[in-house]
């Protein structure tokens, strides 16, 4: 068994612990950040592609919370965690939604000003910008259909960088923050699965680990720390912790932004490269429209989610692209299952949450027909192809726990920071409650979903708890 | 019932050139076994009713056009774990049908 010694053991790659990893190498402390993923270059594979989901994803994109309707959900699995397989959507934390936290949570040290001074940091650092052109057939659909209608939409900023021949590169963790604290001394072990951390008492003194060697074969690692940052995102995390004999309210209050999607079929040529830019944030921030990943694998999926002969559309998938309704609702919870290597993860969502999914699929489908629309494939298993807005009423009928397909990607909440103990697993800082040297820095800490991407929230949080770990 | 679950792909890759079927068998077989093995157990169950409930229904010809009717039916089952294991299987094929390149094969 071999043994290590680090001042600060960071664990997880991702947006919370890419940026703990570069800030506090830095600051100058001996930083340690072990993976479960493997390095993997972020130009390796195309985007949103099939190898990409059995590369860069958990469980090769097959995880579910259980519940009525089940939800799918994706984790990355990777040196930088979901930023190697997000859309790269940019958005800060909404103030309002900051400012209720600090009600509810009683959250120190949040108010905007703070916020807002290490977001522009981490902004200016990813080149957080806009598009430089117009945007492209996909996005724009977006914009009309909402101008069309006298809705608000908005072109969200993005952490891409634009290259002199106009390529846009994705600042993936694996990009940025890693290297910037490998250079400043962090060493990193990938493919390196932490199975405990260990303590004396209340201090957390380590972790016990698995390393995959490139053989395949795996050696046990003992990792000794002063302190231990967990960052493996809101499902690892909690499960972690849960492993390690921390439980109170770690792994409850999950939440995500249940997502339904809809096909929609136009007469004319779509990009499929990229994700679109532009939001329908009329409806916000408990409902926002967007545009998804339309590879042709994905636009097949979308199509066949209805469960009606789609491959005329098909043939035409170059003049198809998917689209997505999305509601900040439901409550979930994440258990550590003694024996299994994955977590038990739970979804409830209730009438009001059903009943709002189903608007939010009904707008959807107003606002691309209005973008000119010919067809629309909804997620609703059964549910009829619209071709107008007459139609529309539907899908109200159609929309059915039993016949929605529901999906995610943004997953928080399941340790929530804040000096209210019985509301919160950890306190202002991330400092795990009754614990002098664990924290958490990533997506957990955020007490709801916030209605937006929240690779901007985490990374603002993770700086802010960073400088206050180095001050203390 | 992992062979009755092979067939079920297999009789949905049917109309897949025969170059790409392999490889798409082979990707399907690979995600389900990367699945948390909570799901994998309800798979595993799944399979098992599933296959007693198509050879009850075709004892003797449980041909692949026969398969495919009832995965078919599956799809829109009120019963939320047969929905779910025809959606399963019908996405992970739909996806590597239309995700592998022509030249896989090569």
């Amino acid at each position: 068994m071999s043994t290590l010694s680090t001042e600060v053991l960071i664990i997880g790659s991702g947006a919370g612990g890419a940026v703990s990893a570069a800030l506090l190498a830095e600051a100058g402390r001996k930083v340690t950040v072990v993976e479960e993923g493997s390095w993997l270059d972020p130009d390796d594979c195309e985007p949103f592609s099939l190898e990409e989901l059995v590369t860069k994803y958990r469980n090769q994109g097959l995880s579910a919370a259980l519940g009525t309707p089940g939800v799918a959900y994706a984790e990355g699995r990777c040196v930088g965690g979901g930023t190697e397989i997000n859309s790269g959507l940019y958005r800060r934390l909404p103030h309002d939604l900051s400012q209720e936290w600090v009600r509810r949570y009683q959250i120190a040290d949040f108010d905007t000003a703070t916020l807002d001074r290490y977001a522009t940091e981490v902004e200016d650092y990813l080149g957080v910008s806009r598009l430089p052109g117009p945007p492209p057939p996909a996005s724009a659909i977006l914009e009309d259909g909402a101008a069309k209608l006298g809705w608000r939409a908005t072109e969200f900023e993005r952490a891409f960088r634009y290259e002199s021949s106009g390529r846009a590169v994705k600042q993936t963790m694996a990009r940025t923050f890693v290297p910037r604290g490998t250079a400043a001394g962090a060493e990193l072990i990938a493919d390196c699965r932490v199975s405990k951390i260990t303590f004396e008492g209340t201090r957390a003194t380590g972790a016990t680990c698995v390393r995959t060697r490139p053989d395949g074969s795996t050696e046990p690692l003992t990792i000794r720390a002063d302190h231990v940052i967990v960052c493996g995102g809101a499902i690892q995390t909690p499960a972690l912790l849960q492993r390690s004999g921390i439980h109170g309210t770690i792994g409850t209050g999950l939440k995500f932004h249940p997502t339904i999607k809809v096909a929609a079929r136009f007469g004319h040529s779509l990009d499929h490269g990229e994700v679109p830019m532009h939001r329908v944030m009329e409806f916000g921030p408990f409902l926002t429209i967007g545009g998804s990943a339309s590879r042709k694998g994905h636009v097949a999926l979308a199509l066949a989610d209805t469960s009606v002969p789609y491959a005329d559309a098909l043939a035409d998938w170059r003049n198809v692209a998917v689209y997505y309704a999305a509601i900040r609702g439901g409550n979930g919870r994440v258990r550590a299952v003694p024996g299994l290597r994955s977590p038990l993860v739970t979804y409830h969502l209730s009438e009001a949450d059903m009943s709002r999914l189903a608007r939010g699929l009904v707008h959807l489908g107003e606002v691309l027909l209005a973008a000119g629309s010919t067809e629309l494939y909804p997620g609703l298993a059964g549910g009829p192809v619209v071709r107008s807005p007459e139609e529309l009423v539907q899908w109200w009928d159609a929309f059915k726990r039993g016949t929605a397909n529901v999906m995610t990607v943004h997953l928080t909440s399941t340790v929530r920071m804040g000096e209210d103990r019985e509301r919160t697993g950890a306190d202002s800082y991330g400092r795990v409650h009754g614990y002098t040297n664990l924290r958490v820095n990533d997506s957990s800490l955020l007490p709801d979903a916030p209605g937006v991407n929240p690779q901007a929230a985490i990374m603002a949080i993770a700086a802010r708890n960073c400088a206050q770990f180095l001050s203390a | 019932m992992l062979s009755f679950r092979r067939r079920v792909v297999a009789a949905l890759l049917t109309k897949v050139e025969p170059e790409r079927r392999s490889a798409a068998e082979a990707y399907v077989e690979g995600a389900l076994g990367a699945m948390p093995e909570h799901l994998k157990i309800g798979v595993t169950a799944d399979s098992v009713l599933l296959s007693v409930w198509a050879r009850a229904k075709h004892p003797f010809d449980l041909t692949d056009e026969a398969l495919l009717e009832l995965v078919e039916g599956w799809e829109t089952s009120r019963l939320a774990p047969v929905r779910q294991y025809a959606r399963l299987l019908g996405s992970l094929v739909i996806f590597a049908q239309n995700e592998f390149p022509e030249d896989v094969a090569a």
